[in-house]
């Protein structure tokens, strides 16, 4: 809790960004749906699931693999703060 | 063959002595005896990369990788067991809570045989046709639906189901014995003999809701990311048979004599020969790096298992054809080395993503992968 939690989410949204525009090759909004505009195979949501695990130090198991956890950087971004968040609970 | 890694560093001595010279025999009678199974399952070795805080032995992809090539180049059917093991125990691991964790991993490090289900009869490369349902009813689900081509499905205490569940999928535990579970042999498979592909009726199995793995995920996100461990498994698998043939034809070729001189001699076969050793070096490092991705948690892992798996089944098909034509009549009979693995290589070609699917996969990642 020694960090403002506005500027984690921004710095983690834009550490999502640069992911997803970098693979995508293309600028990718915060809120643009990932799986509507086609941009996410289902090879490339598994890669976005190992890349937020390793980048973030977070595990993402059952439940949370679904899909609208995925659809943007928006929702990855929510999905990332929630699972720190619960770390930190735990380490409490 | 080369050394297998820590924490595994005995086992590759422990499989040989195992399996000694009797995987022909396992492979004409379609059956690996229990007491071989067990052995090795109550070992943890089945599924070696379960973490040790489940009971299992922690081994990396790589340690794991080279394990499994090991027993490959003893027997394909033994190494698909091994696959459907390590693929269940890594689907648990993926879609599972902690609970589950702590209830089912001890058990599949400890002992316990497991089978994934993902085949349908209208369901095989296009699995977006499955009709298995697993339909939740109060605190308990009703899982009905056939699969079919079940890997080691004969030998399961268990059996993880892939099916549909709600708007999305979900995998769930079923005991081998519960009510409703029909087991049903593939009669002689052409490959992997032993390896007990069963299909598998479930009518109305009643499950507690607990037994249900995740739950809502994409059914392709969800079979992509059970299916990434057994390409992985069955790549080093294929790594396997091409060191067995490799050694196979190396050791024939140097010692059969014919028109005053050894086969190596014979510039025709030193290409077959050239040609094993190029296949086996390719298939090996592609392995290598697809188990460092793993091993370092890179986004690559999932492209870099396809690949793996791609290159390693192809090769292995290819290699096992130059052997049994190195060999000639000394390999033409069944349950030789050399012919078992043509038939198993071949097999390999179709599971886990056939080869055409897996180049599918492959092209999409061309077009869709950012400029270098």
């Amino acid at each position: 809790m020694n960090q403002d939690p506005a500027t984690t989410a921004e710095g983690i949204a834009q550490a999502i960004t640069a992911f997803v525009s970098k693979r995508v090759g293309a600028d990718v909004p915060a809120d643009q749906d990932l799986f509507e505009s086609g941009l996410v195979s289902s090879l490339f949501a598994m890669e976005l699931v190992v890349h937020l695990e390793q980048a973030f130090s977070v595990q993402i198991l059952g439940d949370d693999l679904k899909r609208d956890n995925f659809r943007s950087v928006r929702a990855m971004t929510a999905l990332v703060l929630r699972l720190n968040g619960a770390g930190h609970a735990t380490g409490a | 063959m080369p050394p297998v890694p820590e924490p595994l560093a005995d086992a590759g001595e422990f499989v040989d002595d195992l399996v000694g010279d009797r995987a022909a025999e396992w492979d004409r009678a379609g059956l690996i005896p229990g007491d071989v199974l067990r052995a090795l399952a109550a070992r943890g070795l089945l599924c070696a990369e379960v973490p040790e805080t489940f009971g299992g032995l922690g081994a990396s992809s790589a340690a794991n990788g080279e394990f499994t090539a090991r027993v490959g180049s003893r027997c394909s059917s033994l190494r698909s067991v091994m696959t459907s093991q390590g693929m269940a125990a890594w689907t648990i691991r993926r879609l599972g809570d902690p609970r589950q964790h702590a209830e089912y991993l001890p058990e599949l490090a400890g002992g316990r045989l497991a089978a994934v289900a993902f085949s349908e009869p209208e369901a095989g490369s296009d699995l977006s046709a499955m009709t298995t349902t697993i339909e939740p009813d109060g605190d308990t689900v009703v899982v009905r639906g056939q699969k079919v081509w079940t890997t080691a499905a004969h030998y399961a205490d268990m059996i993880v189901v892939v099916g549909r569940y709600g708007s999305g999928a979900a995998a769930v535990v079923v005991p081998a014995s519960a009510p409703g579970v029909t087991v049903t042999r593939v009669p002689r498979p052409s490959g992997c003999r032993a390896a007990g592909h069963a299909d598998v009726r479930l009518d109305g199995v009643r499950l507690p809701a607990t037994a249900v793995l995740g739950g809502g995920q994409p059914l392709m996100l969800l079979v992509t990311t059970a299916l990434a461990y057994g390409r992985m498994s069955v790549a080093w698998g294929c790594v396997g048979i091409l060191r067995a043939c490799l050694d196979a034809a190396r050791q024939h070729a140097r010692t059969r004599r014919q028109f005053g001189r050894t086969l190596a001699r014979h510039q025709l076969v030193g290409r077959h020969l050239a040609n094993l050793l190029t296949g086996e070096q390719i298939a090996t490092r592609m392995c290598e790096h697809a188990s460092r991705c793993w091993d370092s948690g890179s986004p690559e892992m999932v492209v870099a298992s396809v690949l793996a798996k791609q290159v390693s089944a192809v090769q292995a098909a290819q290699g096992a054809a130059a052997a049994v034509q190195v060999l000639g009549s000394a390999a033409a009979h069944e349950g030789h080395a050399v012919e078992r693995a043509y038939r198993d290589a071949k097999l390999m070609e179709l599971i886990e993503g056939s080869t055409e699917i897996c180049q599918l996969i492959l092209s999409d990642h061309a077009v869709s992968m950012p400029a270098r």
